[in-house]
Protein backbone atom coordinates (compact mmCIF):
# COMPACT_ATOMS: atom_id res chain seq x y z
CA UNK A 1 0.00 0.00 0.00
CA UNK A 2 0.98 3.64 -0.84
CA UNK A 3 1.25 6.05 2.19
CA UNK A 4 -1.62 7.78 0.75
CA UNK A 5 -3.58 4.68 0.65
CA UNK A 6 -2.43 3.49 3.96
CA UNK A 7 -3.70 7.46 6.11
CA UNK A 8 -7.05 6.90 4.37
CA UNK A 9 -7.84 3.76 5.83
CA UNK A 10 -10.71 3.95 7.92
CA UNK A 11 -10.03 3.13 11.97
CA UNK A 12 -11.77 -0.53 11.59
CA UNK A 13 -9.30 -1.46 8.10
CA UNK A 14 -6.35 -0.45 9.31
CA UNK A 15 -7.19 -2.29 12.72
CA UNK A 16 -7.69 -5.50 10.77
CA UNK A 17 -4.50 -4.65 8.47
CA UNK A 18 -2.51 -4.69 11.51
CA UNK A 19 -3.55 -8.12 13.00
CA UNK A 20 -3.35 -9.46 9.62
CA UNK A 21 0.10 -8.07 9.69
CA UNK A 22 -0.44 -6.44 6.04
CA UNK A 23 1.54 -3.39 7.13
CA UNK A 24 3.10 -2.15 10.45
CA UNK A 25 1.94 0.26 13.54
CA UNK A 26 5.08 2.22 12.37
CA UNK A 27 4.72 1.68 8.65
CA UNK A 28 1.00 3.46 8.88
CA UNK A 29 2.23 6.08 11.58
CA UNK A 30 5.07 7.27 9.26
CA UNK A 31 2.79 7.09 6.39
CA UNK A 32 0.40 9.59 8.58
CA UNK A 33 3.49 11.51 9.24
CA UNK A 34 4.66 12.02 5.55
CA UNK A 35 1.36 13.49 4.61
CA UNK A 36 1.95 16.18 7.28
CA UNK A 37 5.06 16.85 5.86
CA UNK A 38 3.68 17.05 2.13
CA UNK A 39 0.67 18.97 2.67
CA UNK A 40 0.15 20.16 5.79
CA UNK A 41 2.20 23.61 5.10
CA UNK A 42 -0.75 24.79 2.57
CA UNK A 43 -3.46 23.14 5.22
CA UNK A 44 -2.09 24.22 8.82
CA UNK A 45 -4.25 21.91 10.37
CA UNK A 46 -1.46 20.93 13.13
CA UNK A 47 0.25 23.23 15.65
CA UNK A 48 2.61 20.48 16.81
CA UNK A 49 3.53 17.36 15.62
CA UNK A 50 4.71 14.81 17.69
CA UNK A 51 6.74 12.59 15.37
CA UNK A 52 9.38 11.28 17.73
CA UNK A 53 6.19 10.61 20.42
CA UNK A 54 4.11 9.34 17.62
CA UNK A 55 7.35 6.82 16.37
CA UNK A 56 7.65 5.76 19.78
CA UNK A 57 3.95 4.43 20.53
CA UNK A 58 3.91 3.32 17.09
CA UNK A 59 7.32 0.92 18.19
CA UNK A 60 5.69 0.02 21.60
CA UNK A 61 2.19 -0.70 19.75
CA UNK A 62 4.04 -3.09 17.24
CA UNK A 63 6.01 -4.89 20.06
CA UNK A 64 2.67 -5.45 22.05
CA UNK A 65 0.74 -6.65 19.09
CA UNK A 66 3.58 -9.06 18.13
CA UNK A 67 3.95 -10.56 21.59
CA UNK A 68 -0.39 -11.00 21.71
CA UNK A 69 -1.52 -8.08 23.59
CA UNK A 70 -4.19 -6.82 22.23
CA UNK A 71 -5.34 -3.76 23.81
CA UNK A 72 -8.53 -2.77 21.08
CA UNK A 73 -9.31 -1.32 17.94
CA UNK A 74 -7.60 1.62 18.52
CA UNK A 75 -4.12 -0.12 18.98
CA UNK A 76 -1.71 1.18 16.79
CA UNK A 77 -4.20 3.62 15.05
CA UNK A 78 -2.72 7.00 14.22
CA UNK A 79 -4.91 9.99 15.98
CA UNK A 80 -4.48 13.93 16.64
CA UNK A 81 -5.92 15.69 19.24
CA UNK A 82 -7.46 19.48 19.31
CA UNK A 83 -5.01 21.75 21.07
CA UNK A 84 -7.14 21.94 23.89
CA UNK A 85 -6.79 18.70 25.56
CA UNK A 86 -4.34 18.57 27.56
CA UNK A 87 -1.08 16.93 27.24
CA UNK A 88 1.43 16.30 29.87
CA UNK A 89 4.44 17.75 28.49
CA UNK A 90 2.91 18.63 25.07
CA UNK A 91 2.98 22.14 24.37
CA UNK A 92 -0.89 22.93 24.44
CA UNK A 93 -2.10 25.76 23.20
CA UNK A 94 -5.73 26.61 22.34
CA UNK A 95 -4.16 28.27 19.37
CA UNK A 96 -3.96 30.96 21.32
CA UNK A 97 -0.79 33.58 22.31
CA UNK A 98 -2.03 33.73 25.90
CA UNK A 99 -1.15 29.87 25.99
CA UNK A 100 1.68 29.61 23.35
CA UNK A 101 4.06 28.19 25.42
CA UNK A 102 1.88 26.22 27.74
CA UNK A 103 3.62 22.89 29.17
CA UNK A 104 0.42 20.88 30.85
CA UNK A 105 1.67 18.86 33.77
CA UNK A 106 -1.52 16.37 33.39
CA UNK A 107 -3.52 14.58 30.76
CA UNK A 108 -7.26 15.29 29.96
CA UNK A 109 -9.55 11.91 31.11
CA UNK A 110 -9.97 11.32 27.38
CA UNK A 111 -6.03 11.61 26.08
CA UNK A 112 -5.29 8.89 29.20
CA UNK A 113 -8.08 6.93 28.08
CA UNK A 114 -6.84 6.85 24.50
CA UNK A 115 -3.27 6.28 25.31
CA UNK A 116 -4.50 3.31 27.58
CA UNK A 117 -6.08 2.15 24.46
CA UNK A 118 -3.10 1.94 22.03
CA UNK A 119 -3.19 4.96 20.23
CA UNK A 120 -0.50 7.08 18.00
CA UNK A 121 -0.43 10.62 19.10
CA UNK A 122 0.85 12.37 15.74
CA UNK A 123 0.12 15.96 17.73
CA UNK A 124 -1.82 18.63 18.14
CA UNK A 125 -4.49 20.61 15.97
CA UNK A 126 -5.49 23.83 15.09
CA UNK A 127 -8.34 25.33 16.10
CA UNK A 128 -10.45 28.62 16.55
CA UNK A 129 -8.68 30.73 19.93
CA UNK A 130 -9.73 29.22 22.98
CA UNK A 131 -12.97 27.56 20.59
CA UNK A 132 -14.45 30.52 20.03
CA UNK A 133 -15.16 33.46 17.33
CA UNK A 134 -13.69 32.42 14.05
CA UNK A 135 -10.68 31.53 12.03
CA UNK A 136 -7.84 33.38 13.74
CA UNK A 137 -5.88 35.35 11.38
CA UNK A 138 -4.37 37.19 13.98
CA UNK A 139 -3.32 34.58 16.33
CA UNK A 140 0.86 33.35 16.53
CA UNK A 141 -0.82 30.13 14.23
CA UNK A 142 -2.02 30.37 10.79
CA UNK A 143 -5.61 29.84 10.38
CA UNK A 144 -6.33 26.13 9.48
CA UNK A 145 -7.26 25.82 5.41
CA UNK A 146 -10.17 23.49 4.17
CA UNK A 147 -8.72 21.09 2.27
CA UNK A 148 -11.54 21.13 -0.61
CA UNK A 149 -10.22 24.28 -1.54
CA UNK A 150 -7.89 26.14 0.39
CA UNK A 151 -9.41 29.69 0.07
CA UNK A 152 -12.47 28.56 1.82
CA UNK A 153 -13.02 28.08 5.97
CA UNK A 154 -13.14 24.56 7.28
CA UNK A 155 -15.26 25.43 9.78
CA UNK A 156 -14.70 25.96 13.37
CA UNK A 157 -13.86 25.42 16.52
CA UNK A 158 -11.58 21.94 15.97
CA UNK A 159 -10.76 23.01 12.10
CA UNK A 160 -7.78 21.15 12.11
CA UNK A 161 -9.55 18.13 13.25
CA UNK A 162 -11.73 18.55 9.80
CA UNK A 163 -9.28 19.32 7.87
CA UNK A 164 -7.05 16.80 8.87
CA UNK A 165 -8.85 14.04 8.90
CA UNK A 166 -10.70 14.79 5.15
CA UNK A 167 -6.84 15.54 4.07
CA UNK A 168 -5.55 11.82 5.09
CA UNK A 169 -3.06 12.97 7.67
CA UNK A 170 -5.06 11.41 10.50
CA UNK A 171 -7.04 8.67 10.72
CA UNK A 172 -9.19 10.04 14.15
CA UNK A 173 -9.20 12.84 16.15
CA UNK A 174 -11.09 14.52 18.95
CA UNK A 175 -12.60 17.68 18.74
CA UNK A 176 -15.29 20.06 21.51
CA UNK A 177 -18.01 21.29 20.88
CA UNK A 178 -19.92 23.87 22.52
CA UNK A 179 -22.30 25.60 19.49
CA UNK A 180 -20.98 23.13 17.30
CA UNK A 181 -17.38 23.30 17.01
CA UNK A 182 -17.31 19.36 16.48
CA UNK A 183 -20.11 19.38 13.97
CA UNK A 184 -19.96 22.21 11.50
CA UNK A 185 -16.19 21.27 10.86
CA UNK A 186 -17.38 18.02 10.03
CA UNK A 187 -19.50 19.11 7.56
CA UNK A 188 -17.40 21.45 5.67
CA UNK A 189 -14.66 19.05 5.29
CA UNK A 190 -16.76 16.46 4.78
CA UNK A 191 -16.33 13.83 7.73
CA UNK A 192 -18.35 12.20 10.30
CA UNK A 193 -18.34 14.30 14.42
CA UNK A 194 -20.43 13.33 17.02
CA UNK A 195 -20.75 15.83 19.69
CA UNK A 196 -22.53 13.37 22.63
CA UNK A 197 -24.83 13.64 25.55
CA UNK A 198 -23.91 16.38 27.84
CA UNK A 199 -22.26 14.20 30.65
CA UNK A 200 -21.34 11.11 28.80
CA UNK A 201 -17.64 12.10 28.11
CA UNK A 202 -15.29 13.88 30.73
CA UNK A 203 -14.45 17.08 29.99
CA UNK A 204 -11.49 17.26 33.01
CA UNK A 205 -8.19 18.58 31.16
CA UNK A 206 -10.24 19.71 28.19
CA UNK A 207 -9.57 23.86 28.71
CA UNK A 208 -13.19 25.16 29.41
CA UNK A 209 -14.71 27.61 26.89
CA UNK A 210 -18.34 27.68 28.62
CA UNK A 211 -18.85 24.68 31.32
CA UNK A 212 -22.38 24.20 30.97
CA UNK A 213 -22.26 23.48 26.61
CA UNK A 214 -18.94 21.77 26.79
CA UNK A 215 -18.93 18.48 25.08
CA UNK A 216 -16.05 16.79 24.01
CA UNK A 217 -16.55 14.20 21.07
CA UNK A 218 -14.54 12.26 18.32
CA UNK A 219 -14.36 12.95 14.75
CA UNK A 220 -13.75 10.59 11.89
CA UNK A 221 -14.05 9.85 8.37
CA UNK A 222 -16.82 7.03 9.33
CA UNK A 223 -19.67 6.42 11.36
CA UNK A 224 -18.03 3.17 12.73
CA UNK A 225 -15.02 4.99 13.06
CA UNK A 226 -16.39 7.69 15.34
CA UNK A 227 -18.16 4.68 17.45
CA UNK A 228 -15.13 3.20 18.15
CA UNK A 229 -13.54 6.42 19.20
CA UNK A 230 -16.65 7.28 21.35
CA UNK A 231 -16.36 3.73 23.27
CA UNK A 232 -12.71 4.50 24.08
CA UNK A 233 -13.56 8.03 25.68
CA UNK A 234 -16.85 7.74 27.08
CA UNK A 235 -17.57 7.08 30.72
CA UNK A 236 -18.29 8.37 33.97
CA UNK A 237 -14.82 10.20 35.57
CA UNK A 238 -14.93 11.42 38.95
CA UNK A 239 -13.17 14.10 38.27
CA UNK A 240 -15.38 15.98 35.79
CA UNK A 241 -18.83 17.21 38.02
CA UNK A 242 -21.00 17.01 35.39
CA UNK A 243 -19.48 13.53 33.87
CA UNK A 244 -22.90 11.49 34.33
CA UNK A 245 -22.76 8.06 35.85
CA UNK A 246 -24.50 6.07 33.36
CA UNK A 247 -23.97 2.82 31.90
CA UNK A 248 -21.93 3.23 28.56
CA UNK A 249 -23.39 0.84 25.65
CA UNK A 250 -21.82 -0.97 23.26
CA UNK A 251 -21.98 2.02 20.21
CA UNK A 252 -21.27 -0.62 17.56
CA UNK A 253 -23.60 -3.03 18.62
CA UNK A 254 -26.75 -1.62 16.87
CA UNK A 255 -24.85 0.01 14.04
CA UNK A 256 -26.48 -2.59 11.27
CA UNK A 257 -30.01 -2.84 12.76
CA UNK A 258 -31.57 -0.51 10.20
CA UNK A 259 -34.35 2.73 10.60
CA UNK A 260 -37.47 1.20 9.21
CA UNK A 261 -40.00 3.01 10.77
CA UNK A 262 -37.90 4.71 12.89
CA UNK A 263 -39.38 8.43 12.79
CA UNK A 264 -37.43 11.75 11.92
CA UNK A 265 -38.76 14.76 12.88
CA UNK A 266 -37.47 17.94 11.04
CA UNK A 267 -38.19 21.12 12.41
CA UNK A 268 -38.03 23.15 8.99
CA UNK A 269 -41.22 25.46 10.20
CA UNK A 270 -40.46 28.84 12.04
CA UNK A 271 -36.18 27.76 11.68
CA UNK A 272 -34.97 26.81 8.38
CA UNK A 273 -36.44 30.73 7.14
CA UNK A 274 -35.08 32.26 10.22
CA UNK A 275 -33.47 35.71 8.95
CA UNK A 276 -31.02 35.14 5.65
CA UNK A 277 -32.27 31.76 5.81
CA UNK A 278 -31.00 28.04 4.79
CA UNK A 279 -28.65 28.32 1.39
CA UNK A 280 -30.85 26.64 -1.03
CA UNK A 281 -28.11 24.39 -2.29
CA UNK A 282 -27.66 23.13 1.24
CA UNK A 283 -31.45 22.84 1.68
CA UNK A 284 -32.05 20.84 -1.12
CA UNK A 285 -29.00 18.65 -0.38
CA UNK A 286 -31.00 17.94 2.88
CA UNK A 287 -33.72 16.83 1.21
CA UNK A 288 -31.91 14.03 -0.87
CA UNK A 289 -31.13 13.16 2.50
CA UNK A 290 -34.48 12.70 4.06
CA UNK A 291 -35.36 11.60 0.87
CA UNK A 292 -32.57 8.59 1.41
CA UNK A 293 -33.50 8.19 4.79
CA UNK A 294 -37.24 7.04 3.69
CA UNK A 295 -35.73 4.84 0.83
CA UNK A 296 -34.48 3.08 4.18
CA UNK A 297 -37.84 2.96 5.94
CA UNK A 298 -37.49 5.81 7.84
CA UNK A 299 -40.88 7.90 8.16
CA UNK A 300 -40.30 11.98 7.88
CA UNK A 301 -42.52 13.91 10.12
CA UNK A 302 -42.61 18.01 9.62
CA UNK A 303 -42.59 19.65 13.29
CA UNK A 304 -42.16 22.99 14.48
CA UNK A 305 -38.44 24.67 14.84
CA UNK A 306 -40.00 27.73 16.97
CA UNK A 307 -38.19 26.28 20.10
CA UNK A 308 -35.07 25.35 18.42
CA UNK A 309 -34.71 28.90 17.03
CA UNK A 310 -35.01 30.59 20.09
CA UNK A 311 -32.43 28.27 21.52
CA UNK A 312 -29.39 29.77 19.89
CA UNK A 313 -30.01 33.25 22.14
CA UNK A 314 -30.19 31.48 25.15
CA UNK A 315 -27.18 29.53 24.28
CA UNK A 316 -24.98 32.33 23.27
CA UNK A 317 -26.33 34.48 26.06
CA UNK A 318 -24.65 31.01 28.43
CA UNK A 319 -22.21 30.81 26.23
CA UNK A 320 -20.23 34.38 26.25
CA UNK A 321 -21.04 34.71 30.06
CA UNK A 322 -19.32 31.95 31.09
CA UNK A 323 -16.30 32.38 28.81
CA UNK A 324 -15.51 35.76 30.10
CA UNK A 325 -16.32 34.54 33.64
CA UNK A 326 -13.40 31.67 33.09
CA UNK A 327 -10.90 34.23 31.07
CA UNK A 328 -12.08 37.54 32.97
CA UNK A 329 -8.44 37.87 35.00
CA UNK A 330 -6.65 37.57 31.46
CA UNK A 331 -8.72 40.10 29.82
CA UNK A 332 -8.09 42.93 32.52
CA UNK A 333 -4.82 42.21 32.67
CA UNK A 334 -3.51 41.84 29.01
CA UNK A 335 -6.32 41.87 26.58
CA UNK A 336 -4.27 42.61 23.42
CA UNK A 337 -3.17 38.78 24.29
CA UNK A 338 -6.41 37.81 22.83
CA UNK A 339 -6.91 37.84 18.62
CA UNK A 340 -9.37 40.31 17.59
CA UNK A 341 -12.26 37.80 16.44
CA UNK A 342 -12.19 35.82 20.24
CA UNK A 343 -11.84 39.53 22.00
CA UNK A 344 -15.05 40.68 20.28
CA UNK A 345 -17.28 38.26 20.93
CA UNK A 346 -16.16 36.86 24.56
CA UNK A 347 -16.03 40.62 25.56
CA UNK A 348 -19.97 40.52 25.13
CA UNK A 349 -19.98 38.37 28.64
CA UNK A 350 -18.56 41.51 30.47
CA UNK A 351 -21.59 43.28 29.69
CA UNK A 352 -24.16 40.89 30.46
CA UNK A 353 -25.70 41.65 34.13
CA UNK A 354 -26.14 38.26 36.17
CA UNK A 355 -29.47 38.64 35.92
CA UNK A 356 -29.21 38.66 32.15
CA UNK A 357 -27.54 34.91 32.69
CA UNK A 358 -29.86 33.85 35.07
CA UNK A 359 -32.60 34.83 32.98
CA UNK A 360 -31.28 32.87 29.90
CA UNK A 361 -31.04 29.47 32.23
CA UNK A 362 -34.67 29.77 32.81
CA UNK A 363 -35.26 29.64 29.44
CA UNK A 364 -32.71 27.02 28.80
CA UNK A 365 -35.44 24.99 31.57
CA UNK A 366 -38.24 26.28 29.48
CA UNK A 367 -36.70 25.21 25.82
CA UNK A 368 -34.56 22.21 27.16
CA UNK A 369 -38.29 20.67 27.93
CA UNK A 370 -40.47 22.40 24.63
CA UNK A 371 -37.27 20.48 22.50
CA UNK A 372 -37.36 17.19 24.31
CA UNK A 373 -41.35 17.35 24.26
CA UNK A 374 -41.48 16.43 20.15
CA UNK A 375 -39.80 13.35 21.07
CA UNK A 376 -43.17 12.01 21.87
CA UNK A 377 -43.99 11.80 18.41
CA UNK A 378 -40.19 11.47 16.38
CA UNK A 379 -37.51 9.04 17.52
CA UNK A 380 -34.66 11.78 16.18
CA UNK A 381 -34.70 15.26 14.86
CA UNK A 382 -32.86 15.78 11.38
CA UNK A 383 -31.69 19.29 10.25
CA UNK A 384 -28.68 20.36 7.94
CA UNK A 385 -25.26 20.72 10.04
CA UNK A 386 -24.88 23.99 9.08
CA UNK A 387 -26.96 26.80 6.96
CA UNK A 388 -24.69 27.01 3.83
CA UNK A 389 -21.38 25.53 2.67
CA UNK A 390 -18.23 26.93 4.02
CA UNK A 391 -17.48 30.36 2.96
CA UNK A 392 -14.05 31.89 1.12
CA UNK A 393 -11.76 33.28 3.95
CA UNK A 394 -11.62 36.43 1.54
CA UNK A 395 -15.65 36.59 2.30
CA UNK A 396 -16.33 35.98 5.76
CA UNK A 397 -18.61 38.27 7.66
CA UNK A 398 -18.22 38.20 11.40
CA UNK A 399 -22.25 38.73 11.88
CA UNK A 400 -23.31 36.66 8.96
CA UNK A 401 -23.68 34.11 11.33
CA UNK A 402 -26.52 35.57 13.70
CA UNK A 403 -28.45 36.20 10.35
CA UNK A 404 -28.84 32.62 9.48
CA UNK A 405 -30.44 29.72 11.53
CA UNK A 406 -27.91 27.79 13.93
CA UNK A 407 -28.74 24.01 13.88
CA UNK A 408 -26.01 22.72 16.17
CA UNK A 409 -26.65 25.54 19.12
CA UNK A 410 -29.86 23.79 20.69
CA UNK A 411 -28.43 20.78 21.13
CA UNK A 412 -25.80 21.49 23.40
CA UNK A 413 -28.64 24.19 24.87
CA UNK A 414 -30.07 20.71 25.83
CA UNK A 415 -27.22 18.60 26.11
CA UNK A 416 -29.09 15.85 22.93
CA UNK A 417 -26.42 13.46 21.10
CA UNK A 418 -26.13 14.75 17.64
CA UNK A 419 -24.12 14.09 14.51
CA UNK A 420 -22.80 15.79 11.65
CA UNK A 421 -21.58 13.31 8.12
CA UNK A 422 -21.73 14.05 4.98
CA UNK A 423 -24.50 13.98 2.58
CA UNK A 424 -23.17 15.53 -0.21
CA UNK A 425 -21.45 18.46 -2.37
CA UNK A 426 -22.39 21.73 -3.56
CA UNK A 427 -22.20 22.57 -7.36
CA UNK A 428 -18.43 24.29 -6.23
CA UNK A 429 -17.49 20.48 -4.90
CA UNK A 430 -17.70 21.69 -0.94
CA UNK A 431 -19.10 19.50 1.77
CA UNK A 432 -22.19 19.41 3.00
CA UNK A 433 -23.59 17.67 6.35
CA UNK A 434 -26.98 16.53 7.53
CA UNK A 435 -27.17 16.15 11.52
CA UNK A 436 -28.98 13.75 13.64
CA UNK A 437 -30.29 14.12 17.01
CA UNK A 438 -31.35 11.90 19.22
CA UNK A 439 -32.57 11.50 23.20
CA UNK A 440 -29.94 12.03 26.08
CA UNK A 441 -27.44 8.55 26.11
CA UNK A 442 -29.02 7.36 22.61
CA UNK A 443 -25.97 7.98 20.72
CA UNK A 444 -26.40 4.78 19.30
CA UNK A 445 -29.66 5.18 17.90
CA UNK A 446 -27.91 8.32 16.22
CA UNK A 447 -25.33 6.23 14.99
CA UNK A 448 -27.45 3.51 13.56
CA UNK A 449 -29.23 6.53 11.56
CA UNK A 450 -25.80 7.62 10.28
CA UNK A 451 -24.19 4.30 9.52
CA UNK A 452 -28.07 3.13 7.46
CA UNK A 453 -27.72 6.47 5.70
CA UNK A 454 -23.76 5.73 4.76
CA UNK A 455 -23.92 2.57 3.77
CA UNK A 456 -26.46 3.52 1.12
CA UNK A 457 -24.58 6.26 -0.28
CA UNK A 458 -20.87 7.26 -1.28
CA UNK A 459 -19.96 10.63 -0.26
CA UNK A 460 -17.60 9.72 2.62
CA UNK A 461 -15.73 7.76 0.21
CA UNK A 462 -14.80 11.81 -1.88
CA UNK A 463 -11.36 12.32 -1.26
CA UNK A 464 -10.41 16.21 -1.43
CA UNK A 465 -7.31 16.98 -4.75
CA UNK A 466 -4.52 18.37 -2.55
CA UNK B 1 -36.64 45.68 21.67
CA UNK B 2 -34.30 46.44 24.74
CA UNK B 3 -32.99 49.86 24.83
CA UNK B 4 -30.05 50.44 23.32
CA UNK B 5 -26.82 50.70 24.86
CA UNK B 6 -24.66 53.89 23.84
CA UNK B 7 -21.14 53.87 23.64
CA UNK B 8 -20.84 55.99 26.67
CA UNK B 9 -22.40 53.89 28.78
CA UNK B 10 -20.42 51.04 27.11
CA UNK B 11 -17.09 53.35 28.32
CA UNK B 12 -18.43 53.68 31.93
CA UNK B 13 -19.68 49.91 32.09
CA UNK B 14 -15.80 48.72 30.57
CA UNK B 15 -14.51 51.08 33.54
CA UNK B 16 -16.48 49.59 36.02
CA UNK B 17 -15.58 46.04 34.66
CA UNK B 18 -11.74 46.78 35.00
CA UNK B 19 -11.25 46.59 31.58
CA UNK B 20 -8.59 48.48 29.79
CA UNK B 21 -9.94 49.02 26.44
CA UNK B 22 -10.20 51.92 23.55
CA UNK B 23 -13.14 53.54 22.03
CA UNK B 24 -12.25 51.92 18.67
CA UNK B 25 -12.58 48.27 20.78
CA UNK B 26 -15.57 49.29 22.29
CA UNK B 27 -17.54 50.49 18.98
CA UNK B 28 -16.62 47.20 17.71
CA UNK B 29 -18.09 45.18 20.46
CA UNK B 30 -21.38 47.92 20.78
CA UNK B 31 -23.46 46.05 18.18
CA UNK B 32 -22.84 42.69 20.20
CA UNK B 33 -23.37 44.07 23.35
CA UNK B 34 -27.04 45.64 22.14
CA UNK B 35 -27.57 42.10 20.48
CA UNK B 36 -27.07 39.89 23.65
CA UNK B 37 -29.23 42.36 25.12
CA UNK B 38 -32.00 41.65 23.11
CA UNK B 39 -31.42 37.86 23.15
CA UNK B 40 -32.35 38.63 26.97
CA UNK B 41 -35.33 41.01 26.08
CA UNK B 42 -36.72 38.06 23.96
CA UNK B 43 -35.72 35.10 26.15
CA UNK B 44 -37.42 36.96 29.50
CA UNK B 45 -40.67 36.45 27.27
CA UNK B 46 -40.57 32.47 27.58
CA UNK B 47 -40.25 32.29 31.49
CA UNK B 48 -42.57 32.68 34.22
CA UNK B 49 -42.53 33.25 37.79
CA UNK B 50 -42.47 29.59 38.60
CA UNK B 51 -39.46 29.01 36.04
CA UNK B 52 -36.33 28.26 37.66
CA UNK B 53 -32.69 28.26 35.91
CA UNK B 54 -31.06 24.69 34.59
CA UNK B 55 -29.02 24.99 37.10
CA UNK B 56 -28.95 22.60 40.60
CA UNK B 57 -26.90 23.16 43.49
CA UNK B 58 -26.86 19.53 45.14
CA UNK B 59 -26.16 19.20 48.75
CA UNK B 60 -24.24 16.53 49.51
CA UNK B 61 -23.19 14.99 52.97
CA UNK B 62 -19.47 14.57 53.94
CA UNK B 63 -19.17 11.06 55.08
CA UNK B 64 -17.34 10.29 58.04
CA UNK B 65 -14.47 8.25 57.91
Amino acid sequence: MTPTELSYLSITEASSGLRRKEFSPVELAQACLKRIESFDGNLHSFITVTADLALEQARKAEQELRAGTDRGPLHGIPIALKDLYATKGIRTTCHSAVLQDWLPDHDATTVTKLREAGTILLGKLGMHEFAFGGPSVDAPFPAVRNPWNTAHIPGGSSSGSGAALAAGLSLGSLGSDTGGSIRTPSSHCGVVGMKPTYGRVSRCGVVPLSWSLDHAGPMARSVEDCAILLQAIAGYDPNDPASANVPVPDFRAELKNGIKSLRVGVPRANWFNENRGTDPETEGLFNDALRTLESLGAIVVEIDGQPFSLARKANQTILVAEAYAYHEKRFQEAPEKFGSSVRRRMLEGAFLSAAGYITALRARTVLNEDIRANFSRVDVFATPTAPRPPEAFETIDPNEQNLRPSFTNPFNLTGLPAISFPCGFTKDNLPVGVQIVAQPFEESTAFRVAYAYEQGTEWHKRRPKL
Amino acid sequence: MAKEITLAELQTMAKRSGLQLTDKDLEKLLPGVNRSYNHIFELRRLITDRTEPAAAFVASRTEKR
